[in-house]
């Protein structure tokens, strides 16, 4: 291409590659000052800060590593950090398993599949602190969740003969198929619905007859969601119930924005390799073991990374809850670093606050590289 | 045979519909009920209904003739002066106590604030002091069979004074026993185990009387110190905020993803990695330091155009937040899927780089900077944890997210008044899902382009 131009289109003075490089940092510019200033820099800052006395007023004085001496003694931070490495496990691991799931059932060729799409993802959109606000109220002891519940209870017998009646209907009719010599799943949707329809009308008749009724008495289920310092489940693996709570209403936003993700990788495995696999008599589940899970690992390993690196960062649920919630079971290592620097009246302990932004940090970076090992494997 | 097959194929589609409505259900019920809540009364009432009254069309249809008679318009109602309101009441009185005679209620006008939240501290002009309840007289009952009577009240309030109030909120208390029926206007509240009927207002006009907690959000909020009404100023403040920024971060990340893309340089790859680094270190690790910037004035810059300080300031906000790298990784991504054929040839024809992007480049970048666009403003509208830091006082500065995460203090001081809480949720996320709505396409390129091709 060089060759092919005229000599006196070039620039007498600079040479083009010159030329490029100074055109590309005006480019880079506004840029650069964002990048260099409010993150290298700050950063750098940060890193600094971790190992000196500092309250925002006077100069900060050196202090060495006794700041993170200091954090692996105190309470506060020691549960931040469990408290953030529970939730980020979690809610990494839910979020990826619903998400998966909502893109496989999206990923069909229907009508109304947009409006779908659309309504699934309207969660994501909307800002954590209007959906934190919703879920307080949703999760107040007379809220909707415990209003649900009781209904749960007081309908469970009906539910029950529903539920039984499906599966025992199901199971026949699948037997049925086989012994027809056709070949029926064990969770043949077509078969499904006709069960769950019988399965219904039996059971509306049973109410109608009065063989199966709603519970009497019972009294209304009042679970204090956030207002609690107990933990479930009992023993050495468990969490604070008010951070299990934010975990449900932080799964339920994240998960549909990772279901675009998925739902595009699924868009992108051909379509002959199942057709191939269906001739070869491999069954569903066959299919997205060894075709669907195989072909997504790079979406999963965006998600997981995505998802952890997001809910290591999880700031504005503690927030917003605030005194809704007794502060040791929700604070998180975002939250610690926030409390310390600006903590209200008293002296903000910038030092602490420093090294504990640089733990998180680093936890975040060895997620990431350890996943990349792990997809590099 | 064949009709079997297709049989299944209908089951099976229906199976889907199944699975696909219950997780809309899943994903949508919980924001439809905090919507339909909002209108509520009392959206913590239990057992949670679905019908509120303020979806009647009945009481649209009094709600408007109520205004009117108020002497506001019928879709705003108001006390005016001048303004006679009949209003009728019926209970039905069991045999045994109508055996002692019907008596008749008390009506009162009362000198009520709404609500426990900002409002309480309000001070205005009562319709308590300007109302005159005519009656209540009987006027009509009806005997039943067993003894029981059906009674109708019919009361009138006049308004006696010369200033025009927004509300006329009236109580009308009934012996033990009587069980309310029916009113003209259906009341907000029973109170006293139904001794008393309580009203917001009985002149209120259509959309106060059907968005009575938004009209509260919106009328209860002002500042102390400026007198300004907060939550519109506000959705003032999240709109310039988001639209600069969408402004600032189009304009940058365009121009650094294209020279990320395609221009050859010493140092793009460091640029590159630190970028990447970037996104992934949370912002709680860089903010001490930025707050410190923007404390500063940004290394005393900002003393060059007057302001020792940026904190508190918008122009501090939008500065730090010129240009996110997800932008630019964005447009990276997109300019890199370009063909480069065009920019070539317009090389090779002596046009710049900066005539080559304006002229060539941008005008094909259409769908990724659609994508930045809305991505950039969901970003800046939903924002909370930085301009919490930045915003502190005075409370007119805060920006909508700020400003509604203080509302569970205002509002949940004592117990929780839900209605404007929850009003004022709706009101924070309906520019972005309005925005979702319009420019769907655009959310899930923009999330495809960020994740899948990097």
């Amino acid at each position: 291409m060089k060759e092919a131009r005229t000599p006196g289109l070039r620039r007498p003075m600079l040479s083009d590659r010159v030329q490029e490089a100074v055109a590309a940092y005006l480019f880079l510019a506004p840029y650069l000052f964002s990048l260099v200033v409010f993150f290298a820099y700050a950063f750098v800052r940060t890193l600094y800060f971790s190992f000196t006395q500092y309250d925002l007023f006077n100069p900060p004085t050196w202090v060495g590593l006794r700041n993170y001496v200091a954090l692996l003694t105190e309470p506060r931070f020691l549960t931040a950090l469990q408290n953030s490495i529970t939730f980020s496990v979690v809610v990494t691991a839910a979020q990826t398993a619903f998400a998966l799931m909502l893109a496989l059932a999206l990923n069909q060729k229907l009508r109304g599949i947009t409006f779908f799409r659309a309504a699934y993802y309207m969660p994501s959109v909307a800002s954590s602190v209007v959906i934190t606000l919703i879920f307080i109220w949703l999760y107040q002891r007379a809220g909707a969740i415990n209003y649900l519940l009781t209904m749960a209870l007081v309908y469970r017998r009906v539910l029950l003969v529903f539920l039984a009646g499906t599966a025992v209907l199901q199971v026949a009719m699948v037997l049925y198929e086989r012994r027809r010599g056709q070949p029926a799943s064990p969770l043949e949707p077509s078969l499904l619905v006709t069960a769950m329809l019988l399965a219904g009308a039996a059971t509306a008749a049973l109410w109608v007859a009065g063989v199966v009724t709603p519970v009497e008495g019972v009294q209304p289920v009042s679970i204090p969601w956030l207002n609690t310092r107990r933990r479930w489940p009992d023993g050495p693996i468990s969490a604070p119930i008010p951070l299990e709570a934010i975990m449900l209403l932080n799964t339920w936003t994240t998960a549909p924005t990772f279901m675009l993700l998925y739902l595009a990788g699924l868009q992108e495995i051909p379509r002959e390799l199942y057709e191939a696999a269906s001739v070869d008599g491999a069954s569903p589940w066959q299919q997205f073991r060894h075709i669907t899970l195989p072909q997504l690992r790079h979406v999963t390993f965006l998600v997981v990374t995505l998802g952890l690196i997001g809910t290591l960062q999880m700031f504005d649920q503690v927030a917003v809850i605030g005194d809704q919630a007794p502060l040791e079971s929700v604070i998180t290592l975002a939250y610690y670093v926030y409390s310390n620097v600006f903590p209200g009246g008293a002296v903000p302990r910038v030092g602490q606050a420093a090294a504990a932004a640089m733990t998180l940090a680093v936890l975040t970076l060895v997620v990431v590289l350890i996943q990349r090992k792990v997809v590099e494997r | 045979m064949s009709d079997a097959i297709a049989r299944r194929r209908w089951a099976r589609a229906g199976a889907i519909y199944l699975l696909l409505l219950f997780f809309s259900i899943l994903f949508m019920g919980p924001l439809l009920f905090a919507v339909l809540s909002s209108l509520k009364d009392n959206p913590a009432e239990w057992p949670p209904r679905l019908d509120p009254p303020q979806l009647h069309w009945r009481n649209w249809v009094a709600a408007y003739r109520l205004g009117r008679a108020g002497g506001g318009s019928g879709w705003f109602g108001a006390f005016a002066p001048g303004a006679v309101v009949p209003f009728e009441v019926t209970y039905e009185v069991p045999a045994e106590l109508a055996a002692q005679g019907i008596e008749l209620p008390q009506v009162v006008v009362p000198r009520r604030v709404p609500g426990a939240g900002p409002g309480a501290v309000r001070t205005g002009p009562f319709a308590a002091d300007y109302a005159e309840v005519v009656g209540p007289s009987i006027a009509s009952r009806q005997e039943h069979p067993d003894g029981s009577v059906t009674v109708t009240y019919r009361f009138e309030v006049r308004h006696t004074g010369g200033i025009t109030v927004d509300r006329l909120p009236v109580d009308v208390e009934v012996p033990r026993g009587y069980r309310f029926v029916e009113a003209t206007l259906y009341p907000n509240r029973m109170e006293r185990l139904g001794r008393v009927q309580s009203w917001n207002s009985i002149t209120p006009g259509v959309i106060p009387y059907i968005f009575y907690n938004y009209t509260r959000v919106f009328g209860e909020n002002y500042s102390r110190t400026t007198g300004r009404n907060l939550f519109l100023t506000w959705i003032g403040n999240s709109l310039f905020v988001a639209t600069a920024k969408v402004l600032t971060t189009v304009t940058f990340a365009s121009m650094a993803g294209y020279a990320l893309a395609r221009l050859r340089f010493p140092g793009r790859n460091v640029i590159f990695v630190v970028m990447l680094f970037s996104m992934m270190v949370p912002s709680q690790v860089t903010f001490i330091s930025n707050y410190l910037v923007l404390r500063d004035g940004i290394f005393g810059l900002s003393r060059l155009w007057g302001m020792p300080t940026l904190l508190n300031s918008f122009t501090g906000l939008i500065l730090s937040g010129l240009v996110g790298a997800s932008a630019v990784f964005i447009m990276k991504q997109f300019f890199e899927s370009l063909p480069k054929e065009l920019e070539e040839s317009a090389r090779i024809d002596g046009a710049s780089r900066g005539t080559i992007f304006r002229r060539i480049v941008l005008p094909l970048a259409r769908p990724a900077l659609g994508a930045v666009t809305i991505l950039t403003f969901q970003g800046a509208w939903n924002e909370f944890f930085w301009p919490l830091v930045v915003l502190t006082s005075p409370q007119d500065k805060y920006v909508l997210m700020v400003g509604l995460s203080t509302f569970r203090r205002a509002y949940g001081a004592v117990g929780f008044d839900w209605g404007p809480l929850l009003a004022g949720a709706v009101v924070a996320a309906l520019p972005v899902v309005i925005l979702f709505v319009v420019f769907q396409r655009y959310f899930v390129e923009g999330i495809s382009f960020s994740g899948l091709k990097g």
